[in-house]
């Protein structure tokens, strides 16, 4: 007799039939695991505002949504952020609900060159000086100052750094900068505090957290957050090298901290949104070129660290079936947008999960019936080999969803899911 | 000389295709001509794109190439000559949705194809949109959005333009991420598109334009 607690147990079946998916065995059940956000806490009645400025009331929505649901797994909360911390760092990049959005409306990231073409030198000669004295400043309005700093090694001096430290905490703009900074860590560990109450609270009920780290794609580190799209897409022709040089620099970096935030949250999961890789960005060859070296090197990184990799492809994947192919099976967590079934079945049927895709143009706009004979293709299609986990497509279960298409979604695996 | 200005747009070699036209303008070739040249490497790029042939990356290094030669035939320009167009088109970002990659290359190929477009932006209300289709006058207004909460404004302008009795001379192209048919449908548009190039296509068809992209 197993001494195991009864949600104990529960948990653990959970994370086995997830488990035994994405390693190609048949488990009791299909999964239900999604990657979604703002769906849950509006369900659970509160607005996007809401869900990102009163900790608690998101913590009880996320819950009590959970419980409704009846998924398999939380969805993970590195999605949410706190309203209040990116007020006062003075967010440059994001708008929010509430801040230069409605209340009830996504937080969106703003494209944009937040490194400029003619910066490719400073950045490669001196990544750190290039992200404390340029990019901060512009991403966050507090870090303001940083932009002042001479290059770095000026500190570098036993006899003069307590002084020059001193000095520049001792100037009105750095002493206003380090006050909000104090301010927003506190804001921050108030925040973390419920977040870790949720994943606590979850584990009680028996539900296993989605993933416990994320990271990128190095070529999307760089165009996401550094050149923009426009930006990246104009090097591929004009400066080929100094592109790769910046990701290539990057790529041991995004490993490292996913592997880090991993053994902080002591989840093996880690999810990776993936932009600008897909079909409709670029060619094979430029993905070959520019793209993949970068994000196989993470994904076979994370796996001998041990770690299950989440790729959250974005986009139509069909043409790049053929190099996932190359990743060892069972091992990839691959979560897929648009793809061609058929292709992913010859290309990858005996090699990786589909995890899946229910369109968000159905979850807003269906009706459940739709839904549910969507969900039923999907385990008529991979069910054989135990290889499908369902899911939303891009944006998981939009927040947008209609409930009755959601539940539906749910109720369907339920209904057609169990494996005989 | 033209003809290989085409070919340099084409083949994407940006410095022999600004320094060709340059050449040309300076020799007194007709900007209009130089534009036109622009146009037909715009073209044939337009059809390699909806083929699978090139992509995101070609199609905003043509647009730029074809930016900065322009801004250099501009000055060469007789002031009576207008570069003539093939229709008006509105394009917006709908309201709640600030994301604009696809809606810039969209704009751009259709600038690059001879359209008049107006771009509203991004977060654009659908009373700024109606508003404008009444003193623009466009034949076309074509609507983006990444995110699904982009679908209700799209119905919304769809059904305020049939309100104020444009829509029978206004045609409504949508397009995004996540837009479909069932989207289509659901809003009302005229039709969706998958890509840049589907909205150029859509264009030329419903104003008339001669139809050699696709």
């Amino acid at each position: 007799m197993s001494d195991k607690t009864e949600t104990e147990l529960l948990y653990e079946a959970r994370e086995k039939r997830f488990n035994d998916a994405v390693s190609l065995k048949k488990p009791d059940r299909v999964p239900i695991v999604s990657l979604t956000n703002f769906f849950l806490t509006r369900y659970g009645g509160i607005t996007d505002k809401e869900a990102m400025y009163d900790y608690s009331k998101m913590r009880e929505a996320w819950l009590a949504s959970i419980k409704k649901l009846d998924w398999d797994f939380v969805p993970g909360i590195f999605t949410f952020f706190p309203g209040k911390v990116l007020e006062i760092m003075d967010s440059k990049a994001l708008k929010w609900a509430g801040h230069g959005l409605g209340e009830n409306i996504l937080y969106q990231y703003i494209d944009k060159e937040y490194m400029l073409a003619d910066e490719y030198d400073e950045f490669l000669d001196d990544p750190n000086g290039f992200v404390v004295t340029k990019f901060l400043p512009r991403v966050c309005g507090i870090f303001k100052p940083l932009g002042e700093l001479l290059p770095i090694p000026w500190l570098a001096s036993g006899y003069t750094a307590p002084v020059l430290g001193a000095t520049l905490a001792g100037l009105p703009h750095y002493a206003e900068m380090m006050e909000k900074l104090i301010e927003a860590g506190k804001e921050m560990t108030a925040y973390n505090i419920h977040q870790a109450q949720l994943v606590q609270d979850a584990k009680e009920m028996g539900y296993p957290m989605t993933a416990g780290s994320y990271s990128v794609a190095p070529f999307d580190s760089i165009s996401d957050f550094f050149r923009g799209l426009n930006g990246t897409m104009l090097d591929i022709y004009r400066r080929p090298d100094k592109l790769k040089a910046a990701v290539d620099y990057v790529a041991p970096h995004v490993t490292q901290f996913a592997i880090n935030y991993a053994a902080m949250t002591g989840n093996p999961r880690v999810v990776i949104p993936l932009h600008r890789g897909s079909g409709a960005f670029m060619s094979d060859e430029q993905f070959a070129e520019f793209y993949w070296p970068g994000l196989k090197r993470l994904l076979l990184d994370l796996i001998d660290a041990g770690l299950t990799p989440i790729p959250f492809f974005e986009g139509d994947m069909t043409p790049r079936l053929k190099y996932l192919a190359q990743l060892p099976p069972g091992k990839v967590a691959g979560h897929f947008d648009i793809v061609d079934k058929k292709k992913f079945k010859e290309i990858l049927g005996d090699k990786m999960v589909f995890w899946g895709d229910v369109p968000g143009s159905l979850l807003v706009t269906g009706k459940p019936q739709q839904i549910k004979d969507y969900v039923k293709a999907l385990i008529d299609m991979f069910a054989d080999t135990g290889g499908l986990i369902i899911d939303g497509a891009v944006e998981g279960v939009p927040p947008e969803s209609k409930p009755e298409n959601v539940e539906a979604m749910t109720e369907a695996v339920r209904e057609y899911g169990v494996y005989q | 000389m033209l003809q290989k200005l085409t070919t340099a747009i084409t083949e994407m070699n940006e410095k022999e295709a600004v320094a060709i036209a340059e050449k040309l303008l300076n020799n007194g070739t007709e900007p209009l001509e130089v534009i036109e040249a622009c146009q037909k490497a715009m073209e044939v790029i337009g059809r390699r794109f909806s083929a699978g042939e090139c992509f995101i990356p070609e199609l905003i290094l043509a647009g730029d190439m074809m930016k900065q030669i322009s801004e250099k035939a501009e000055p060469h320009l007789k002031q009576d000559v207008a570069v003539k167009k093939h229709g008006r088109v509105i394009i917006a970002t709908v309201e709640g949705d600030i994301h604009d990659i696809g809606k810039n290359i969209v704009v751009s190929m259709l600038d690059a194809n001879g359209f008049d477009v107006l771009d509203l932006g991004v977060d654009v209300p659908v009373a700024k949109i109606v508003e404008t289709a009444k003193e623009f006058k466009p034949s076309v207004v074509g609507l983006s959005g990444l995110l699904t909460l982009a679908f209700d404004p799209m119905k919304a302008v769809v059904a305020a333009l049939e309100e104020e009795g444009l829509r029978k001379n206004i045609k409504v192209m949508i397009g995004g991420g996540m837009i479909d048919e069932q989207v289509r449908q659901y809003t009302g548009a005229d039709t969706f598109g998958a890509n840049a190039m589907d909205a150029v296509i859509f264009a030329k068809k419903w104003t008339g334009g001669k139809q050699n992209v696709g």
